[in-house]
């Protein structure tokens, strides 16, 4: 069973190569709806808007990588079968988007290059699962040659404007925190695991949105560094995050493995971090008020999949409600902070659909149907960066409503002949 | 090593994986294996957790130094006029943090005023249009903490055109913005027409 589910593995990243030129050719698949589809700026296509969901697949890309590394360290074949398909299913997406960000020539290099960077990730983590030390130096040696292709490719994208050696680090960096988080993760310390894990999620966010500023004109890339995109950018990550790690917590309280404890502690980091947020935005008691709120969903989540591990379907009823309270209490709260620009109603239509889709991911992994659990994980992420989106644009709306009206006047005019003529 | 020589390499090695037994050997340590779900024989960490319930919170501003300006005084709270404007320190050798945006630090955009001159002398911010990139711009804070700022742009802008977004808008990046007059002034109004605003980044 073990080698089947290898073999499956692998075929499913290499035929991740032709999926991906294939989908080029194809129309964009549609944004996923979501009930703020009304209130929201539909993607336009605009390369910002591409640029910013290259980010968000180049982050599910590490998270994904990352649990298909873990999984071949816990010898966990159907586990990692799943955790591939998913990861098969992020390249064609992000094989897609280099198509219309940067052109079918510029895709149909990439995508070869990335696919061999995780089949090499692949190799690397069952040398680690088998001990292998020559299997796991000889998978070093060809990420770092991919490490190398890869840089070569986004520094010549980038016409003059990424360095290869910053290109090279960047790589490099990414790499090395997927290999130190199933260096960490084989050895059973998990909480260092965790933290290369979230700093590897972080870093290659970002990256996603550092090349696409290197890669695209500056005439396209402008508009990214405005603050309206930095908190699109932003709050995305902060709840793709979310998204990614309560998948994680939940999966580790439905199968009661050692590592829970690690992923609970990245979990609470992220909703603070979602808090710090809030406090930026719209104040402290605000963000106490949302922290107390928000706390409440991941405890529930988190309470309903420990749940099904004890067979306990008392406890698994109680979570539900706390989290119908949630989506109600919830949707009030953000309606309020955003002045209405997000209802109610479609406030807590999304938060239902997000719940519901994280409570059919633990029913997934209580059943031992993974690939039922990737899916819907990667359906959750989707939702979450469209989620984020729309409360980022009403959150910055409604900031905005109340700035400073125009500029400071900061001069009595006592040195008017001194300051005129500089 | 050519791409196409490291995936024939790489398949020989995954062939070489898919022909031998796999999996850990034998008595060897690792994580536990998952199997299916046992019910459940004594409380995991699971059942107990609980989520956050805090966040690093940021102090107060106190203080601004800015060594290469000579800039070191204490920071009063500014906040909006009635019209919707800002307020402006009254004594122009001290600066001002809008206290309606984030505390420096925090993330977001932090803002602090300083006046360029008084109706008799300089202000604290007299010399903020010479300020160059890399410049370091300290502000202390109530709990005794420093937030370190870099410069890294420096503009003058006229004041009707007053770049509300780029200086206030919300983001998340832990900034900070500088501002005061310049260009010429105005008598009629009693004011300079323009705006000094000098940006900086985390240190």
């Amino acid at each position: 069973m073990r080698t089947i589910g290898y073999r499956i593995g692998a075929v499913a990243v290499l035929t991740a190569t032709a999926t991906g030129v294939a989908a080029l050719r194809q129309e964009p698949a549609p944004a996923p709806a979501h009930p703020f589809a009304h209130t929201a700026a539909a993607p336009a296509g605009a390369p910002a808007d591409l640029a910013v969901r290259f980010e968000a697949l180049l982050g599910q890309h590490s998270v994904l990588a990352a649990n298909m590394m873990r999984s071949r360290v816990r010898g966990d074949d159907d586990f990692a079968q799943a955790a591939n398909a998913s990861l098969g299913q992020n390249t064609t997406d992000m094989t897609a988007l280099v198509g219309r960000l940067f052109g079918t020539a510029t895709a149909e290099k990439f995508e070869p290059l990335w696919s061999q960077h995780i089949v090499a990730l692949f190799a690397y983590a069952g040398a680690l699962a088998n001990h292998d030390d020559a299997a796991r130096e000889e998978a070093r040696d060809e990420l770092a040659g991919y490490e190398i292709d890869l840089a070569e490719f986004f520094a010549a994208g980038s016409q003059g404007r990424l360095p290869p050696a910053t290109a090279r680090s960047l790589v490099v960096l990414h790499v090395q925190h997927l290999t130190g988080q199933a260096d960490a993760y084989a050895a059973g310390d998990y909480t260092r695991s965790d933290e290369q894990f979230r700093q590897g999620f972080q870093h290659t966010y970002d990256l996603g949105l550092g090349l696409a500023k290197a890669l695209l004109p500056p005439s396209d890339s402008g508009v990214l560094s405005e603050p309206v995109w930095r908190l699109r950018s932003q709050l995305g990550k902060l709840l793709a995050e979310h998204a990614v790690l309560i998948g994680d917590a939940t999966r580790a309280a439905v199968t009661r493995t050692a590592d829970f404890t690690a992923s609970a502690r990245m979990l609470n980091a992220n909703t603070s971090d979602l808090a710090a947020a809030m406090d930026t935005l719209f104040g402290s008691a605000a963000a106490r008020r949302f922290q107390q709120l928000w706390g409440t969903h991941v405890t529930a989540l988190v309470s309903y999949s420990a749940a099904g591990a004890a067979r306990d379907p008392a406890r698994q009823r109680e979570a539900r409600a706390r989290l119908d309270k949630f989506h109600q209490d919830m949707a009030v709260f953000l309606a309020g902070a955003t002045n209405g620009r997000a209802t109610p109603a479609a406030l807590r239509a999304a938060l239902v659909e997000h719940d519901h889709m994280l409570l059919q991911h633990a029913d997934a992994y209580a059943a031992r149907d993974y690939p039922e659990a990737h899916e819907i994980a990667y359906r959750t992420y989707d939702h979450m960066s469209s989620l984020a989106r729309t409360l980022a644009d009403a959150f910055g709306a409604s900031v905005a409503a109340r700035l400073p009206k125009g500029a400071a006047q900061t001069g009595h005019g006592g040195l008017a002949d001194v300051v005129g003529h500089r | 090593m050519p791409v196409y020589a490291r995936i024939t390499g790489l398949a020989v090695a995954l062939a070489l994986v898919l022909a031998a037994p796999s999996g850990r050997p034998e008595g060897a340590a690792g994580p536990p294996t998952p199997s299916v779900v046992p019910p459940a024989a004594s409380p995991a960490p699971a059942d107990s957790f609980v989520s956050s319930s805090s966040y690093p919170s940021v102090a107060l501003p106190v203080r601004l130094r800015i060594p290469a300006l000579r800039v070191d005084s204490r920071l009063i709270d500014l906040g909006l006029r009635p019209d919707g404007s800002i307020e402006v320190p009254g004594d122009a050798s001290v600066p001002g943090w809008y206290d309606g945006g984030p505390r420096p630090g925090q993330p977001g955009p932090a803002v602090i005023l300083g006046h360029v001159d008084s109706k008799r002398g300089p202000g604290v911010f007299v010399d903020l249009y010479r300020v160059r990139p890399g410049t370091l711009a300290e502000v202390d804070r109530a709990d005794g903490s420093t937030a370190r700022f870099r410069i890294t742009e420096v503009s003058r802008v006229a004041k009707t055109r007053f770049p509300t977004d780029l200086v206030y808008g919300p983001s998340l990046d832990p900034t900070l913005r500088l501002v005061t007059c310049g260009g010429s002034f105005d008598h009629s109004s009693g004011s300079y027409r323009d705006n000094v605003i000098a940006f900086a980044e985390a240190a």
